[in-house]
């Protein structure tokens, strides 16, 4: 009875203990307070410092999408991040927030990254079309791409697996099926990267 | 790239390895937040575990009644009871569990101490470093008690410096009182002895003069007379000596 998309959405903060009032910690917590200084780090370094206060945003986002998606990749398990509904719920909001403070801080730059520099001039009218479309495009193209990218991994597995079991009476396909899965799930662990991508091409909209 | 390996080792070394169930006591240790100080210490090891999952206590909670076999016949049994049962069924998720299982425990194993030591070496490191302050700041105290005592023995020394130095003035001052002392008395000396030369000289010179002047008179009131007869008188003087001495040597 209890909706699972809620258990999967708070179950998984229990694998990050709270910073602890230590100066030096357990392994578990010094290993994760590097990760996320050293990804804060990367993610800080092409921003001014208006973008740094985009800082706790993104980090929290970014552990809290590996974070489902890796969970997601054990048995039994209910991935929320294959569900359309949260990804757009998480894209559209961030890149609107990006949009309307570039807009409101500089109105002129904000438009002006519509247009390309060194076009002829002709191409003007076409260029600031397409570019409008490619910026109204992009919220729906980050969760999209999300959402499909888990979604058809998550189905991969399951197929391959249905199809290596039944055919488990039948020896020899199994053992190649079997390669193939592992192979899918080592890929599949890159679901990671895949949260690199998202938070990257959020960041990359950020021309604040 | 390392973040995967992080987290997928982070997530099993927790569950399994060195922390795992002194990590879950701990986090009900600080219910309250205001008792802070002072602090438990961390455990140096995790809990032990016996291959890799089942904490090493439930072995010793069941070794009394069932010896050394007994955990295991626990598992062998549960395992069968939920399957025969069909309480758990095996379907394709479970094969897809066997795979990730798998790929799982490889990567804890061949990475699982990397990753370790890694995180043993960054806490290493940050103890390292304070240990260099607190070590760089006592050196250099030491060392400034050291300078200390020797400016403070060197203070000491220089009473003695300014007393040989003291003397030192003393002797020069001395030396020199001396020899302008002992050149005044030469000084003197010479014009005492001046005088003296002098007074010699005139005396002498009196002396001649005077006997000069004897002389002179004497030789002119011989008159020619007293000549001839002091003269008779030495030849028969004479006369009389040779004929004495010729009888001094006839005899």
């Amino acid at each position: 009875g209890i909706p699972l998309i809620a258990l999967a959405l708070t179950l998984p903060w229990i694998l990050f203990p709270t910073p602890s009032t230590r100066w030096l910690n357990n392994r578990l917590i010094t290993l994760q307070g590097w990760f996320i200084n050293r990804f804060t780090q990367q993610l800080l370094l092409p921003l001014n410092l208006g973008g740094h206060k985009w800082a706790v945003l993104l980090t929290s986002l970014m552990l809290f999408l590996i974070t489902l998606n890796m969970l997601g990749l054990l048995p039994y398990t209910f991935t929320p991040t294959t569900q359309l509904s949260l990804n757009m719920g998480l894209a559209v909001p961030l890149w609107l927030a990006t949009v309307i403070i570039g807009m409101r801080n500089q109105p002129t730059a904000a438009l002006g990254h519509l247009l390309p520099e060194g076009t002829p001039v002709p191409l003007i009218p076409v260029l600031i079309i397409i570019e409008t479309i490619s910026l109204f495009i992009r919220p729906l193209a980050l969760g999209v791409r999300l959402t499909a990218n888990l979604t058809a991994g998550h189905l991969l597995i399951q197929l391959i697996a249905t199809a290596a079991f039944v055919l488990l009476p039948m020896m020899p396909t199994v053992a190649i099926l079997t390669s193939i899965v592992l192979f899918l799930l080592t890929l599949l662990e890159i679901a990671v990267a895949m949260i690199q991508a998202y938070v990257f091409v959020l960041l990359l909209s950020l021309y604040l | 790239m390392l973040s995967r390996l992080v987290f997928l080792s982070a997530n099993a070394v927790k569950s399994s390895g060195p922390l795992g169930a002194g990590l879950v006591q701990l986090s009900h240790l600080h219910t309250s937040p205001n008792s802070q100080a002072p602090v438990p210490a961390l455990p140096e090891k995790g809990g032990k575990t016996r291959h890799g999952i089942i904490p090493e206590e439930l072995f010793q909670l069941l070794y009394p009644k069932t010896g050394v076999t007994g955990p295991y016949v626990l598992g062998a049994g549960l395992l069968t009871y939920i399957l025969s049962k069909e309480i758990y069924i095996i379907n394709h998720e479970t094969f897809a569990a066997a795979c990730m299982g798998t790929v799982i425990i490889y990567g804890v194993r061949k990475f699982g101490p990397d990753v370790a030591a890694f995180a043993d070496k960054l806490n290493e490191e940050k103890v390292q470093k304070a240990q260099e302050v607190k070590d760089l700041a006592m050196t250099s105290l030491a060392q400034a008690i050291q300078d200390e005592k020797k400016e403070q023995w060197r203070a000491e020394g220089r009473q003695m410096l300014f007393d040989a130095k003291r003397n030192n003035v003393a002797m020069l001052l001395e030396t020199n009182h001396r020899e302008r002392v002992h050149m005044v008395t030469n000084e003197v000396k010479k014009r005492l002895d001046y005088q003296i030369a002098l007074q010699t000289l005139h005396r002498r010179m009196e002396q001649e003069h005077m006997v000069n002047w004897v002389e002179k008179n004497v030789v002119t009131s011989i008159t020619p007379q007293q000549e001839k007869a002091s003269i008779a008188k030495c030849i028969t003087d004479l006369k009389v000596l040779a004929k004495v001495q010729q009888a001094k040597t006839a005899k």
